[in-house]
C-alpha cells in the first residue's frame, strides 16, 4: 500500500513555479489530477495556459522532478491536457486578484 | 499530447544580434529623423534611405531574430535548419548598410547592398518553407506563414529590380515597380507577419481564453487578398486595381481591430505593464492612422497621407515591436541562462530582468515624439516634427540602453 497522497504530490509541484506570471501551477489552476497507484507511480494529468507555451516541455520536466523529489515515489508521468480548456476561473483566489482578472 | 516546441528552440546566441543590432538601427533611424523636414516626397533618396534604414534594420531584423523562435512554437516542428540565421545575419547586416550608404551618399552601392539584402531573404523564405514543409498542422495562422514569406519574396525581387533601375542597369518605370514593393514588402510581409503572430503572442501574454476567431480568418483571407490585387494593380499600372485592393485591405485591417478587440474583452491580465502599454498605443496609433489614411482618399492633401503612414510606422509597427520586446528576450535569456537552475536555486521571475524605470522612460518619450512628430507631418511644422524627432530618439536611447541590460542579464 503507498502512503503518497494527492495531496503532498499537489504540495511539491507547488514548487513550480511559471517565471512569466509568478505562481505557482498549483495555485495556477494547471494541475487536473495525481493518480497514484499501489506502487507509488504517479501520472500527473496538468494543462498549460496557453497551448504554444514555449516552456511547454520544460514546465512538464519540473513537474516530473519535483514530484520525484518525494520519498518513496515510484515511476512518474506527466500528462498534458487540452480538455476541459484552462481558464482563470480555475486558480485560486489570489491569483484571480492579483491578475486583476475576478 | 501535442508536439512540444521548446524541443526545438534556437540558441541564445543565434537570436541575439539580429535584436541587438535591430534596437541600433532603431536607435540610428531615430538620430538620423533630426536631420529630415516634415515635407518631402518618396522619391527623395534621402527618404528612401531612412525607410530602408528602420524597415530593413530595425522591423526586419527583429521580425528576422523572433522568427528564429516563434516558427518552432507557431508550427510545433523544428527549423529545417536553423543555421542559416547565422548566415542571414550578416547579409541582412552589411546588406542594409550598404543599401542605406547606397540612398545616402554613392547610388551605385545600391544593387551590391540589394543583392546581398535579397539573398538574406531568400534564404530566410526558403529555410521557412521548408520548416513548414514539416508539420502536418494546418491553420490559417501556418497558411500566413506562407503566404508572407511569398509576398516577401515578391517584394525584394521588385525591390532588386528597383536597385539596378536606379542605378541604370535596368530599364523599367521605377514609380509602378517601387509602389508594388511597397505593397508587398509593407503590407503582404510585414503586416501580414504582425497581424498573424500577435493572434498567437497577444492571448499568450494576456491570458486570453476561449475566443471567437471568424474575424481574424476574415482579416488574413481579405489582407492576403487585398495586397496581391494592388500589386498586381501596381505592376500592371491599373490604378482601379489598386483601390479595390486598398479596399479590401482596409476590410481586413477592420477585421483584425474587431478581432483584438474581442481577445481585449477576455484578457485576463489586467496590469499595465509595458507590454500592455505599448499595445494600447501601437492599436491606438493603428486606428489613427486609418482615419488619417481615409481622409487622405477624400482630399488628396499629401501630408496627410505622410502622418498616416508615420503613425502606422512609428506608432503600429514600433510599439508592436518594442512591447513585445520586453516580453521576448527577458524569456530567451531566461530560457538560456536560469532554465537550467530551476528547483536548484533561486531564479528571477521574467519581470524583474529589466528595468521598469527605463522601460517606462521609453514609453513616455517614443509615445509624445511619435505623437509630436505626426503633428509636424501633417501641418508640415518644422518645430513640431524636429521636437517630435528629439523625443523619438531619447525615447531610443532608453530602449537601447534598458536592451543591452537585458540581454547582458545574469551573465
Amino acid at each position: 500500500m503507498c502512503s503518497i497522497t494527492k495531496e503532498a504530490v499537489f504540495d511539491a509541484i507547488s514548487t513550480v513555479i511559471d517565471p512569466e506570471v509568478g505562481f505557482n501551477l498549483v495555485e495556477m489552476g494547471l494541475i487536473y489530477d495525481a493518480i497514484i497507484d499501489e506502487a507509488c507511480n504517479v501520472h500527473v494529468v496538468m494543462t498549460l495556459s496557453t497551448q504554444g507555451c514555449p516552456l511547454h516541455q520544460m514546465i512538464t520536466t519540473w513537474v516530473k522532478e519535483a514530484v520525484e523529489r518525494i520519498e518513496d515515489v515510484g515511476d512518474v508521468e506527466v500528462e498534458v491536457v487540452w480538455e476541459p480548456a484552462w481558464n482563470i476561473s480555475m486558480a485560486d483566489e489570489n491569483v484571480k486578484k492579483a491578475l486583476g482578472g475576478m | 499530447m501535442k508536439a512540444i516546441s521548446s524541443d526545438f528552440a534556437p540558441p541564445l546566441k543565434l537570436i541575439s544580434p539580429f535584436f541587438s543590432y535591430g534596437v541600433a538601427f532603431y536607435l540610428l533611424s531615430m538620430l538620423a529623423l533630426l536631420f529630415f523636414k516634415p515635407s518631402f516626397a518618396y522619391a527623395q533618396m534621402d527618404v528612401a534611405g531612412w525607410i530602408h534604414l528602420f524597415l530593413l534594420g530595425f522591423v526586419m531584423m527583429i521580425i528576422f531574430g523572433a522568427m528564429a523562435q516563434l516558427i518552432p512554437v507557431v508550427l510545433e516542428a523544428g527549423h529545417a535548419v536553423v543555421d542559416v540565421y547565422y548566415v542571414i545575419f550578416p547579409l541582412l547586416l552589411i546588406g542594409t548598410s550598404l543599401m542605406v550608404f547606397g540612398f545616402w551618399l554613392m547610388p551605385g552601392i545600391l544593387p551590391y547592398g540589394g543583392l546581398l539584402v535579397l539573398i538574406a531573404m531568400i534564404i530566410f523564405a526558403v529555410e521557412n518553407i521548408a520548416t513548414l514543409k514539416k508539420t502536418s498542422i494546418r491553420t490559417l495562422t501556418i497558411d500566413t506563414v506562407a503566404w508572407s514569406n511569398g509576398y516577401l519574396l515578391l517584394g525584394i525581387l521588385t525591390g532588386f529590380a528597383i536597385a539596378l533601375g536606379l542605378s541604370g542597369n535596368l530599364g523599367i518605370n521605377v514609380s509602378l515597380m517601387l509602389k508594388a514593393h511597397v505593397y508587398a514588402v509593407l503590407g503582404g510581409y510585414v503586416v501580414l507577419t504582425i497581424i498573424g503572430l500577435s493572434l498567437i503572442l497577444i492571448p499568450m501574454f494576456s491570458l486570453a481564453h476561449g475566443f471567437e476567431e471568424t474575424a481574424i480568418n476574415r482579416a488574413f483571407k481579405l489582407v492576403i487578398t487585398g495586397v496581391g490585387i494592388v500589386f498586381a494593380g501596381a505592376l500592371f499600372a491599373q490604378e482601379w486595381l489598386m483601390f479595390i485592393g486598398y479596399a479590401v485591405n482596409m476590410a481586413g485591417i477592420f477585421f483584425y481591430i474587431w478581432q483584438i478587440y474581442i481577445i481585449a474583452k477576455l484578457t485576463v491580465r489586467k496590469e499595465m505593464d509595458i507590454w500592455a502599454k505599448s499595445m494600447i498605443f501601437a492599436f491606438g496609433t493603428l486606428i489613427f492612422s486609418i482615419m488619417l489614411g481615409l481622409l487622405y482618399f477624400i482630399i488628396g492633401k499629401e501630408s496627410v497621407l505622410h502622418a498616416s503612414v508615420w503613425f502606422l510606422l512609428l506608432g503600429f509597427i514600433s510599439s508592436m515591436i518594442t512591447g513585445h520586446l520586453y516580453k521576448i528576450v527577458p524569456f530567451l535569456v531566461w530560457f538560456e541562462r536560469f532554465a537550467p537552475l530551476v528547483g536548484k536555486e533561486k531564479v528571477p521571475m521574467l519581470h524583474e530582468m529589466y528595468s521598469k524605470e527605463g522601460a517606462s522612460m521609453m514609453y513616455w518619450f517614443t509615445t509624445t515624439g511619435v505623437v509630436l512628430g505626426g503633428l509636424g507631418l501633417l501641418f508640415e511644422n518644422d518645430i513640431l516634427f524636429k521636437g517630435g524627432a528629439s523625443f523619438l530618439f531619447t525615447g531610443a536611447i532608453f530602449l537601447f540602453i534598458t536592451m543591452r541590460k537585458m540581454l547582458s542579464y545574469g551573465k
